[in-house]
This record gives C-alpha cells, structure tokens and sequence, in this order.
C-alpha cells in the first residue's frame, strides 16, 4: 500500500516535472517584441494602410508562432524621446526611424549593426534595396538599420499655371538656363505679361514662377548640380566647401531669383500668401507655379479641397554641371540592448526581413508618403498608381539623388544646418552673400573643430 | 520628592514619545519632511547633475561614457556668439516684458481695485489666460497677428495706419512675443498688485485728501511707496521669468525670423533636445543660472542702496 502509494507520489511529481519543463521550453521560446512604427494616428484607424499594418503583424505572428508583436504607438517629438527611452532602457526592440537620427543614435550606441542579420536570417538579402536608400544606412562596413522608403527631392509644378502662361511644360533633363527662362515667362502681372515684358507691372503680380526658401533641405542639391558642396567629406570643415565658387554660384542664382529676377515672392511675400490661402492651396489655384518638394507631399496636395490632377505634375531638378538630389528615407532599426539576447535578436532580424519584404512594402502604394526601398515593390507601385506618371517620375529622380548629410554627421541640425538656414534667410532678405557665407563658415567649422576634437 | 521624580511621566516615554512630545520644532521637520524630499530627489539631485554634465561631453545614452573635458564647454561658449546672441535677446525681452507688464498690470490692478460694479468678472476675466495653456493662447495670437486676416491689421488700418507682418518681420517679431506674454501674465501681475493696493491703509488716503492731494498725487505719493515691497518682489520675479522665457517662442516663431526671438533657454532647448549636446547645453544652463543670480543679488543690493531694506 505504502508503495503504491509512493510509486503514485513519484508519477505525479514526474508528470509535473516534465509539465514544468515544457513550460519552461516554451516560455523561453516565446519572444514579445515592442515595435513601433506599425500603429497609425488614432484618426485613421480603419484606413487601408492601419489595415495593411494589422495584416502584416497578424501574417507575421501566424508564420512564427513563438514571437508577439507588441505595436506601440509612436509619442511624440519621436527623435528626442528615443534617446531618452534608450537611456532609460525603455527603448523598444525594434523601431521606424528617420534616418536624419541615424548618426545620433550610432554615436549613442542606441541601434545594432544589423549586418548580422544577414546571416542570421538568409532570406533577408540586400539585392532587394534600392542602392540609393541602403547606401544610407551603409557606413564603412557597418549596417545601420534597414531602408524601408523615402523620397528625392523633386519639382512640382501646376500644369494650369504653365498653360495659362503659355509655357510648354519642362522635359526631366532641363538646365539652369531653361529653368530661369522658364520661372521668367510663369511671373505674370495681372495684364498678363510676364517677366520679360518690358511692361511688367512690378506691383500687381498674379503669378510667381517659383518658391525659394532658406531651409537648407530644400536646395542644398542646387549647390551639388553646381558641382558644388557645404561641407568636406571627411566632415571636418566647410570651409572651401561653402564659400568655394560653386557652391556661391549657386546661392547667388538661388537670391537673384527672388531679389534680382523677382519670379519667386520675397520671404514676406511668400509668409502672407502661407497666412492667407496656405501655401499649397496658392499653388493649386496657380498663385505659384512650381515648388520643391519630396514625395508626401502628394498626400497633402490630393486631400486639398480644390486638387484635381490636371494641377499637380513633378519633374526632376534642372542640371547645371550635373544632375543632383537630396534622398529623405526612413528605415527600421533594432535596439543595441539585443546584441545580448539571442533569442529576441533572432526574432527581430526576422521581423526585419518581414518587413523590408516586396509583400509588405507593396502597401507603400497605399500610403502615398514615399516610394519603397523594396525596388521589386517600387517597380509595382508604379503600375498600380493612381498617378503612374507621377511615380515614374519620382523613380527616375532617385537615378541623381544623394543621402541627405544629416545621415551623415551626428548634430547636424543644429550645429551646421541651422547656422546655414540662418545665412540663407539674411542672404534671402538682401544680406551680402560673401559676408554671410563668411560668418557662417567661421561659426560652423568652430563647431566642427570642437566636435571633432 | 525624591519619589515623584523618580514616577514622573517624563522619565517613562520612550524614542517615539519623546520625540513627538518633545519642542514643536522637531515635529515641524516631521511635516517639511515630504517637501524637503521633493527637493532633494527632483531639484538639488538633477542640479547637481547638471552642473556635472556641463564639464563632460556626453552625447550619448551611457553617462559612464561621458568623457570629461573640464572647463572646455565654458571656454567654448565664449565664442558662441549664436548664444551671446541669444542671451542679448533674453535681455532685449525682459528690458521691454518686465516694465511694461509692470505698469500695464498696475493701471489694471488700480481699476480692479475700485468699488465698482463687475469687478469680480473683470478680475475672473483678466486671469483666464494665467490658466491657459500656452498653446492655445499661442493660436489665439497668431491669428490676430496674421498680417492678412489678423484683427490687429484690420484695426491699425480702419483708423489709417501703417500695418506689419508682426511675426514675420525681425523688427517686430520680438515685441509681438513681449505683446503676447504681457498679455498672458497680466493677470497673475494684476492679483500680486491688487493684495499689494489693498494693504495701503486707508487712513493715508484720508489724510493726504485732507491736505488737499489730488487723485494723482495721492498715487503718486502715497499708493506708489507704499507698493515698493510688491514692485520689488513683481521686478526680482519677472527678470527671473523674462530670462526663462521659452514657450511663447517655441510654439509661435521658433527664434526666428532671422534669430530675432531665439532667446536662450530656446537655444538650450535645441543643443540638448535636438542636437543632443547635453554636456555643453547644461554649461549653458548654468551660465543662463549665474546671470540671472548676478542680476537678482544686483537689484537687492541697489534696493539696500537706497536704504529700503527694511522694507523686507
């Protein structure tokens, strides 16, 4: 009895153990990640793209059944608040990203080089990436995350405003020389004439050719056109860089616009037209003809009460030497506190791979924010486009388009691109060019000494 | 005798007996004792912290990899005429906030003062924007200064004069900020005035009217010294305020245009939060810190000058 008894003891407390140790097994299995980038503002809930998202976090979880995506919602001031998050060691796992705060991050040891991703998860390849956004996140032999998507910089222009000028539209492989040309016949005065009329009437402008203003994102590109640049490439010094003859050609043609050959509203112009109509509804109802600008954009002009296609077109940057752009791309990167957790590294590196796949970067196409670093994806998007000419267009300006430099150096917008935004908004306000270009290399590059050092 | 001592209550009260029966001063560090922990933990802590940083370089997310540079931030900074720069308009805002919110919210302290009929609404009225967030009266004031469809514009010329893009001309950015955070505090200013005027004893009043003072000299002789306490306490509170102005220009101007309202706490803003440059933002903190202590020690020290002290 006693025996049996015992024997029954022993079952039980085995039966337990091996319970125990299943448990066990499984619980180690199973991986939760925090994720942020894959919620939509509360706003658009319900919309394709939250629907998309929950698809692909649902399809992802069924394909592997051991790992939890815990979507957050990202707070806002996003770029700020992950640093700090990742000071705290609230950070999440894995997270969407503007590149401009990749050096930032890297310099605070926040995300992981993901090329051991590649060998972790072999379908994940890097033929997928368009070579223009990987170049990104590539720096020296290290892999700063993953691209997802972005834009280059490109011209929009309202096809009305050129037909009531009687301007033909510009082709994609158009020059400074044309440009000029072209902003000169777009300035209308309210009898019609334009710029080159003798008669013009300075003070009744209906239409202006173009928008000019200081942000430095907004023409850096000319300067590189121009076969210039602002900054060394070691990163070291402007000076050669921004006040060389290139890069104050450019700057020059960029002021005459507005101060010389007055096509473009002079800052004061341009604020009053922002104050009373908003800025894109001025330029679908032809107050300005063309503007640069990146490809969510788009969003914006299509949910403008008064869009119709016939007032949005894009074309490429007019070349000058060269042709150039400037690349704003956003990416997914894994938190640097992973390198230690093997079993929830694996599982981002997967989700990486889910997520830079041609399936999901297709709802791209939904968004309408920016083209897919997936270039199977981006080649697809244009075939199913509302506006495939418009999106052909955006591909074929990625061919000249350059990283945008706060990928680059760690406190870019505040030590180098906001003194630069400074001097353009004097030079722009009838500033002297070499005195201003003169001040803000002297200011930057003891800046760049001090962060160097 | 010798009995009574020795049974007497005082010598039976143990630790906790004694302390709480003890001076009524020891309780009190019983009840300061929440705030005085508040204070360690959230100000002297984070203080002392700061003033660490501003002598490291740290960038990053581990504070044990911030490198320690000394006094170089400090040395730095003195030619950083992008913070000079700020710091002069910290000082241009507080010259033009600090005396003409003075005045302006005397003159409305002296009306909501008088025994007339509504004042309680006017003074409800008057504080709204105190409790208002910054935000939303920010809104309020971009759309009357919009320079199409502001109110102000429309005003200026219906009566015939010259209109301005207020917030997008660097001659006029600055006093539209000064014009809104007037605004904003009067009516904090207006209570502070008001406790102030209705301190003045009566009797004064009737004994100047006796001596045949007019309204005015009666405020200018009376009122006004008697108010010199809560002049000097609204003037060492608003320098101190007007040289930690950041908000009003964080949500409408954002420094601009052309660095006209990038005051200093705005540039300390952007080197920490923005640039992540924590080490040298918190130099800046700290020198931000001095001069507004080197002000403030100045105006106590002209107001023993001038033989005030003892109103204090």
């Amino acid at each position: 009895m006693f025996s049996k008894s015992a024997a029954h003891v022993l079952r039980l407390w085995g039966l337990m153990l091996v319970v125990v140790s299943v448990f066990t097994v499984v619980a180690q299995d199973e991986v939760t990640l925090d994720v942020i980038g894959l919620t939509v503002p509360p706003d658009e809930a319900g919309t394709p793209l939250d629907i998309s998202r929950q698809d692909f976090i649902a399809n992802f979880q069924d394909a592997n059944p051991t790992i939890t995506i815990n979507a957050i919602d990202a707070p806002p001031e996003f770029d700020t608040q992950i640093i700090i998050d990742l000071a705290a060691g609230t950070a999440p796992d894995v997270w969407y990203q503007g590149s401009g705060n990749l050096p930032n991050l890297v310099a605070a040891e926040g995300i992981l080089d993901v090329s051991v991703c590649l060998d972790l998860v072999p379908e994940l390849t890097l033929d997928r990436f368009d070579p223009n956004f990987l170049a990104i996140h590539q720096q020296g032999d290290s892999l700063w995350g993953l691209p997802d998507g972005g834009t280059p910089m490109v011209m929009y222009y309202n096809p009305e405003a050129f037909a009531n000028a009687g301007v033909a539209e510009p082709s994609m492989d158009w020059t400074w020389d044309e440009f000029l040309t072209t902003m000169q016949e777009l300035t209308l005065d309210s009898e019609g004439r334009n710029r080159l009329d003798p008669d013009f009437d300075e003070d009744n402008i209906v239409q202006y050719g173009f928008r000019v203003r200081h942000f430095l994102f907004e023409w850096i590109y000319w300067v590189w056109q121009n076969g210039g640049d602002v900054i060394s490439p070691d990163g070291t010094t402007v000076d050669g860089y921004l006040n060389s003859p290139e890069t104050i050609e450019a700057i020059t043609f960029l002021r005459d616009l507005v101060l010389v050959h007055g096509v473009a509203p002079s800052p004061s112009a341009l604020d009053q037209l922002n104050q009373q109509f908003g800025f894109l509804t001025a330029f679908l109802q032809g107050d300005v003809a063309m503007f640069p600008r990146g490809h969510w954009e788009m969003v914006g002009l299509r949910n403008n009460e008064i869009y119709t296609e016939d007032r949005v077109s894009i074309i490429a940057n007019p070349r000058n030497v060269e042709g150039a752009t400037v690349i704003y791309e956003s990416g997914w990167v894994i938190n640097a506190a992973l390198a230690d957790q093997p079993e929830r590294l694996q599982a981002a590196c997967a989700l990486l791979e889910g997520l830079t796949d041609v399936e999901f970067q297709n709802s791209k196409v939904i968004s309408g924010l920016e083209i897919s670093a997936n270039v199977e994806a981006a080649a697809a998007a244009v075939d199913v486009s509302e506006y495939p000419e418009i999106s052909e267009r955006f591909v074929m300006a990625l061919a000249d388009g350059r990283p945008d430099y706060s990928t680059r150096y760690a406190g870019w917008a505040v030590t180098i691109e906001e003194p630069i935004n400074l001097m353009m908004e004097n030079i722009l306000a009838g500033a002297d060019i070499e005195e201003e270009v003169a001040f803000a290399v002297e200011e930057i590059n003891r800046e760049l000494e001090r962060a160097n050092n | 005798m010798a009995s009574t001592t020795h049974l007497s209550p005082k010598s039976k009260k143990n630790l906790w007996q004694k302390f709480w029966s003890s001076t009524n001063e020891r309780m009190g560090y019983l009840f300061i004792l929440p705030s005085f922990a508040h204070i360690v933990l959230f100000l002297f802590i984070p203080l002392g912290f700061s003033l660490f940083l501003s002598f490291t370089d740290w960038r990053g997310t581990n504070i044990y990899n911030a490198p320690w540079v000394g006094l170089d931030n400090y040395d730095f900074m003195l030619g950083d005429r992008r913070f000079w720069n700020a710091m002069k308009n910290s000082a241009y805002y507080t010259l033009l906030s600090v005396p003409l919110g003075m005045a302006i919210s005397l003159g409305v302290a002296v009306v909501m003062n008088q025994k007339l009929r509504g004042t309680y609404f006017f003074r409800t009225l008057f504080f709204m924007p105190v409790i208002s967030s910054w935000v939303a009266v920010s809104v309020i004031w971009i759309t009357i200064l919009d320079p199409q469809a502001g109110i102000l514009n429309y005003l200026l010329s219906s009566v015939g004069l010259p209109t301005f893009n207020w917030l997008g001309e660097p001659a006029t950015a600055m006093p539209s900020i000064v014009i809104i955070a007037i605004w904003k505090g009067l009516g904090f200013q207006m209570i502070i005035w008001l406790a102030g005027l209705q301190a003045v004893p009566q009797v004064l009043y009737e004994a100047a009217s006796i001596d045949g003072a007019s309204g005015w000299a009666k405020f200018r002789h009376v009122t006004l010294p008697l108010l010199a306490p809560t002049s000097f306490f609204l003037f060492v509170t608003g320098v101190i305020g007007s040289f930690q102005v950041f908000s009003p220009v964080y949500v409408i101007t954002n420094g601009g245009p052309r660095g006209a309202t990038d005051v200093a706490v705005h540039r300390i803003y952007l080197r920490a939060f923005e640039g992540f440059d924590m080490g040298y933002a918190s130099a800046q903190a700290w020198v931000l810190f001095a001069i507004i202590f080197a002000l403030t020690v100045l105006q106590f020290w002209v107001r023993r000058r001038s033989g005030e002290e003892t109103l204090f």
